[in-house]
């Protein structure tokens, strides 16, 4: 019901401004690698949302989506396939950071914009709007370091090895974790961003080192993680970082967990489109985005949820389907605010 | 007036599976034939000259991948190796590139140690399948897994450019016509000369009956062996292409390649129990991959139908094959 109230109003709204009348026209595409996760389902919807919204400023983007289980080679052909169509702008959920270099001078030398979210690349042609995974990784450490006063025994369940967000996020920990003398990391493993693998790390993990005080796991596998932790009873003595799923937040209010989450926001590629359009309208950035390791950076914003706000999370989620994540993105001011 | 309709009809039936039984890989082609047709239908500009030679640098990985798989289901076995073999040699030639400093000499060394790491790879896969007589698919799933590792250690995470005459050159142009057109025609050289020797056809020997090959005299391990040197030494060769694609090192490039170059192998017409397929029709098989997920797109699917479309449209093309391969099969 809510959509439709929203369709009929944005159908009310461009008649208002007659359809035809649209001061610019912009076509964007959209490229995604991988749908294995309903965050990368919610990921696009927000961008299509966003996409929408810059009709009611008389500008037309018309995007144009690829999302699909595929191979570097299939990603690639992906941008090609919007090369050929003649895009204006192209955004990408990168399968490889630093695979799509030759393929991004071909779209810049198109005369395309090319932008990567959610996973930084080293191309030179192109930029990165989404958050900083190594700060992403040190948000939920510095929590968990405060909440076991600087001192215990911890443990931490990563990603894919060799993932390079998953290799950020490690270096993030480890780097808040030396910081404090007294917190001393008992072991990691992989499990690979799968729950039932989460859970069963864990498993693991509490039959092997009864004694541990910490846990820092990283999304996609804290459900699991605190399943495991729950069923031995062990709600009370441990503090492990969480998710931003709604159902993950419902059960940590009821359950009342110490936990704390990162929050990577599913919105990040609506973020990133509002930036294309104000990019493509010829506006130039305040301070151009040259962060990170491939000096092609513009970070946003990580929110965190902990005990303190997670009502509010609560709140945000409400009447979603429990896979719906907490998100933010920004909007088309926020985003103008970034430039001259 | 019957019988004479029915003359020149069953002719005409056996002149086709005639032609099917000499050239196999005759109705892939005319799948592949059909998608230019359709890709062409919805975006005009797909079948530009530009867009075709992109289409052929993108997917030449896993059309030599595929070529590589049929090698080893030839003589029915399998590899779920290859896309970790491509990996590894990715990151090497990367790594050691790097480290050479990049000119031409570093290139065309790593080039040759690439190769024979390749040859090492597959030669692991054919001990451990043929002459220690595991389960192919569990050894080479087990190996894969082991290659992965060692690429992982090589380069722990992806990037290290690739020296930019390499990929230049891969990408780029020889007399006016694109690198890649070379490849293909030194390719098709190379498969038809490969086709002639007589490994290929103990090769088939073996997976159309293996007691029977073995009986007759045939060295069924070494020949087994070999189909596994061969598949190494072209998941190399897939890595040059990728390395040439990407212009980078990646140690999980081609994890997911490998259950798409089975596929691409049976889309060809090839049989997965052996004895049976040309390479030829893996590389047709490896093309039609590429050619469904760019036509679901540009026929306009919406995004949460992409994956559905593409899975159907290869269903599809292997009904379509199994309907044609079935009459030139005895």
């Amino acid at each position: 019901m809510k959509r439709f109230i929203a369709f009929a109003m944005g159908a009310v709204a461009s008649m208002a401004i007659s359809a035809s009348a649209f001061a610019e026209t912009f076509k964007i595409g959209l490229s995604n690698g991988w749908v294995g996760s309903e965050w990368r389902t919610q990921m696009i919807d927000e961008a299509k949302a966003a996409a929408e919204k810059w009709k009611e400023r008389g500008v037309d983007v018309e995007v144009s989506v690829q999302s699909a289980n595929v191979d570097v080679p299939g990603q690639i052909a992906h941008v090609r396939n919007f090369i050929a169509e003649g895009v204006d702008a192209i955004i990408i959920n990168p399968n490889s950071p630093t695979a799509f270099d030759p393929i991004f001078a071909q779209a810049k030398e198109a005369g395309i914009l090319v932008i990567a979210t959610d996973a930084e690349v080293s191309s030179p042609d192109a930029i990165y709007v989404g958050i900083d995974q190594t700060a992403w990784g040190a948000a939920g450490a510095e929590w968990l370091a405060k909440t076991l006063d600087g001192k215990g025994k911890v443990v931490a369940i990563n990603g894919v090895a060799g993932h390079p967000a998953n290799e950020m996020r490690v270096a993030g920990y480890r780097q808040v974790f030396k910081d404090h003398p007294d917190i001393q990391i008992v072991n990691e493993v992989n499990a690979n961003w799968d729950q039932a693998q989460g859970q069963q790390a864990m498993q693991n993990i509490l039959a092997t080192y009864p004694d541990i005080n910490g846990v820092f796991v990283q999304d996609g596998m804290a459900a699991g993680a605190w399943k495991s932790i729950m069923d031995a009873g062990k709600k009370d003595q441990i503090a492990a970082t969480g998710e931003i799923r709604k159902d993950f937040i419902d059960l940590w209010i009821k359950e009342d967990l110490n936990s704390g989450a990162t929050v990577n926001p599913p919105g990040v590629m609506a973020s990133a489109l509002n930036v294309a359009v104000l990019m493509l309208q010829g506006k130039e950035l305040k301070e151009p985005a040259k962060a990170g390791q491939y000096g092609n950076a513009l970070y946003l914003p990580i929110p965190f949820i902990d005990s303190e706000n997670v009502e509010e999370a609560a709140k945000q989620l409400e009447g979603k389907p429990g896979y719906y994540s907490y998100t933010s993105s920004l909007s088309i001011e926020e985003a103008e605010a970034l430039f001259k | 007036m019957a019988e004479i309709a029915t003359g020149p009809m069953s002719r005409r039936v056996g002149s086709i599976r005639r032609l099917l039984e000499r050239y196999p890989f005759l109705p892939a082609l005319g799948i592949v034939a059909a998608l230019f047709l359709l890709n062409g239908f919805f975006s005009p500009a797909s079948l530009s000259y530009r867009a075709l030679t992109g289409l052929l640098s993108t997917y030449m990985a896993l059309i030599l991948l595929s070529i590589a798989q049929t090698y080893v289901v030839y003589a029915g076995d399998i590899d779920l190796s290859v896309g970790s073999i491509l990996s590894l040699v990715n990151v090497t030639i990367i790594v050691l590139m790097e480290r050479w400093g990049g000119g031409a000499g570093a290139v065309l060394l790593s080039l040759a140690l690439g190769l024979l790491l390749g040859l090492a790879c597959g030669l692991v896969n054919g001990l451990v399948v043929a002459a220690l007589r595991l389960q192919a698919i569990v050894a080479t799933f087990a190996t894969s897994i082991f290659f992965t590792g060692l690429a992982l250690y090589i380069l722990p995470v992806a990037g290290t450019p690739a020296p930019t005459l390499f990929w230049r050159t891969y990408g780029g142009r020889l007399f006016g016509l694109p690198f890649v057109f070379y490849i293909l025609a030194v390719l098709l050289v190379l498969l038809f000369m490969l086709a002639r020797t007589r490994l290929a056809a103990q090769l088939l020997a073996v997976g159309d009956d293996r007691q029977a090959a073995y009986q007759t005299g045939l060295p069924v391990v070494s020949v087994r062996i070999r189909g596994y040197l061969l598949c190494g030494l072209f998941a190399a060769l897939a890595a040059f292409c990728i390395t040439g694609d990407t212009a980078s090192g990646d140690p999980l490039v081609g994890g997911k390649m490998t259950l798409y170059s089975v596929a691409a192998v049976v889309l060809g017409g090839s049989a997965l129990a052996g004895g049976w397929g040309t390479v030829v029709g893996s590389l047709l098989g490896a093309l039609t991959i590429g050619l469904i997920n760019s036509l679901v797109f540009f026929m306009g699917t919406p995004s949460e139908w992409q994956n559905f479309m593409q899975g159907l449209a290869i269903l599809l093309v292997l009904m379509a094959g199994v309907l044609a391969g079935r009459r030139a099969r005895p």
